[in-house]
């Protein structure tokens, strides 16, 4: 029979993470009201709420939201697919990783961010600038997640199909690619977050007119329409969750074995 | 299919410099259509060998001949004739059991009808039909052994060696995974090389049991157990069994205990 005070710790746990978000908004709210905070500073949340209906409403936010993950999903698109075909043909030639492994050490470390004023300098501050400084960044981390994936492939499942008669080409494709998948995926995860910084950051860097969430908020910062900045912010943090658990979905839908234990 | 092992031995390079010999002229021939259990202490180079059979390790020096008895003359390159059952299996965890059971059919380029057709009968011949969609993850250890046995046999190759298959089971798997490797024995007739440390195991199932000694390796005696086929676990039980069991313990626990030695010895150095 469940006891009193482990109901108790059942209840609180389902109700009081809601509760301590309700309860934050409630304390902000009569904070703002009570202190008659100027809306400059900080804006109530439900000034905010009514700034973010009417940035749907007018479609600001729609456009804006669709831009910048247009540019996500392409700089993403570019840094996977180079990033996975270098990462495993350096699982594939050592000489290719040898001579891969120097580059990716010297220029890996680097903040992507601090070559902006370069790129901008070679391409304006067009898309081609946005896309490429975060396809850049996360090529990296899908490049190496790759190469690590596929280098720790399992030699008792690559004999093991040798001893079924495969060859070294159908080892490589039917063997040790598809074993480096959840590395593969953990290289993607960590992508997929810094293209969404990059591109936002470039957004906001490149200042032009070319609209994106970065756009929206820079132009709200610099007239002190500090309830845009809000809902923006609260978009994008939406936007991020929502990509972030889509792609843990489709990795599990796509790779059911990798989250399975004793899989061998 | 015999397997003639001819003065093979085995050494591996240590740290600083040293080598470790874990197989010292093996030499024997196993019989065509007979069961032959490898019994030794861990380490004693009885995995290495049979992976050796296998094609699969390069020996460091000696020869192994696979040879068809009837055609003496003709030997035949190493591992085309073999298949392997491994000790933690090594089912790949993203093919279903389907896929699994039917990979080496793929690698040859049989259509997949066609290898589908024969990996469902052998599927359903391990006791696994209605699990082909499932992947090895979401099964028993008990199932998944059932697994790697209906992947070895879909080769259809004349000898099977089994590299401790059933060390991770629990005791009742385990007896029903021997049973069922007799049945499948009596029906088919390889030729068998079962590496085990379990004295027990190697009685119930083997026409042979061969005793190795601690690393290095040698054979240090050839046990015949002369128990009627088809053999059944109650076997165990008999007074012939009985007798075999202490004679094989005797000279492994010499065996245990001289490795026990060594392993002090090395400790205290």
């Amino acid at each position: 029979m469940p006891s009193t005070t482990h109901r108790i710790a059942r209840f609180a746990e389902t109700v009081l993470p809601t509760a301590s978000v309700v309860l934050f908004l409630v304390g902000w709210e009569t904070f703002v009201r009570l202190g008659e905070i100027a809306p400059i500073y900080l804006p109530a949340p439900s000034s905010i709420a009514v700034y973010l209906v009417r940035m749907v409403a007018d479609g600001s936010m729609i456009i804006n939201l669709g831009i910048t993950l247009l540019r996500i999903v392409v700089g993403f698109l570019l840094a996977s697919v180079f990033g996975v075909l270098l990462g495993v043909l350096m699982g594939m030639s050592r000489i290719l990783a040898r001579v891969a492994d120097i580059w990716i050490a010297a220029l890996y470390p680097l903040p992507k961010i601090s070559l902006i004023p370069l790129l901008i300098i070679w391409l304006g501050t067009g898309e081609a600038y946005k896309i490429l400084i975060s396809a850049v960044t996360a090529f990296f981390p899908v490049v190496i997640s790759t190469y690590a994936g596929i280098q720790r492939a399992d030699r008792g499942l690559i004999k093991a199909a040798k001893d079924l008669g495969a060859n070294a080409r159908q080892i490589q494709f039917k063997v040790v690619i598809p074993s480096a998948v959840p590395s593969i995926f953990a290289g993607l995860q960590l992508g997929m977050g810094v293209t969404i910084i990059l591109v936002v950051a470039a957004e906001m860097i490149g200042g032009s007119s070319e609209g994106g969430m970065g756009y929206l908020l820079i132009n709200a910062g610099q007239v002190m329409e500090t309830e845009k900045v809000f809902a923006s912010l609260i978009v994008l943090a939406v936007m991020g969750a929502v990509i972030i658990k889509l792609q843990q979905w489709a990795d599990r839908k796509l790779a059911p074995w990798a989250s399975l234990e004793h899989g061998r | 299919m015999d397997v003639v092992v001819d003065n093979v031995s085995q050494v591996w390079a240590g740290r600083h410099g040293t080598s470790v010999v874990a197989l010292d002229h093996f030499s024997h021939r196993f019989r065509s259509r007979r069961f032959t259990c490898l019994l030794g202490p861990s380490g004693c180079g009885k995995s290495t060998l049979i992976q050796i059979v296998g094609g699969l390790e390069q020996a460091t020096s000696g020869s192994i001949r696979i040879v068809d008895p009837e055609r003496p003359g003709a030997g035949r390159p190493l591992g085309v004739d073999s298949v392997m059952m491994w000790q933690n299996l090594n089912l790949f965890p993203w093919r279903s059991v389907i896929d699994n059971v039917a990979f080496g059919l793929e690698m040859a380029g049989v259509r997949r009808a066609e290898r589908y057709d024969k990996a469902r009968a052998l599927i359903a011949s391990v006791g696994l039909r209605g699990f082909e969609l499932h992947l090895p993850g979401q099964l028993s250890g008990g199932m998944r052994q059932r697994v790697a046995l209906a992947r070895a046999l879909i080769m259809e190759r004349p000898i099977l060696l089994m590299d401790e298959p059933f060390a991770a089971l629990d005791a009742q798997t385990k007896i029903v995974m021997q049973e069922e490797l007799l049945r499948i024995f009596d029906a088919t007739r390889k030729t068998v090389l079962f590496v085990t440390h379990a004295i027990e195991e190697a009685i119930l199932l083997g026409d042979e049991v061969v005793v190795m000694t601690a690393r290095p390796g040698r054979i240090k005696e050839i046990i015949a157990v002369d128990l009627p086929r088809p053999r059944s676990l109650e076997m165990v039980n008999s007074p012939q069994f009985g007798a075999l069991f202490d004679r094989v313990f005797h000279l492994i626990r010499e065996e245990v205990m001289k490795t026990m030695e060594q392993q002090a010895a090395a400790a205290s150095a």
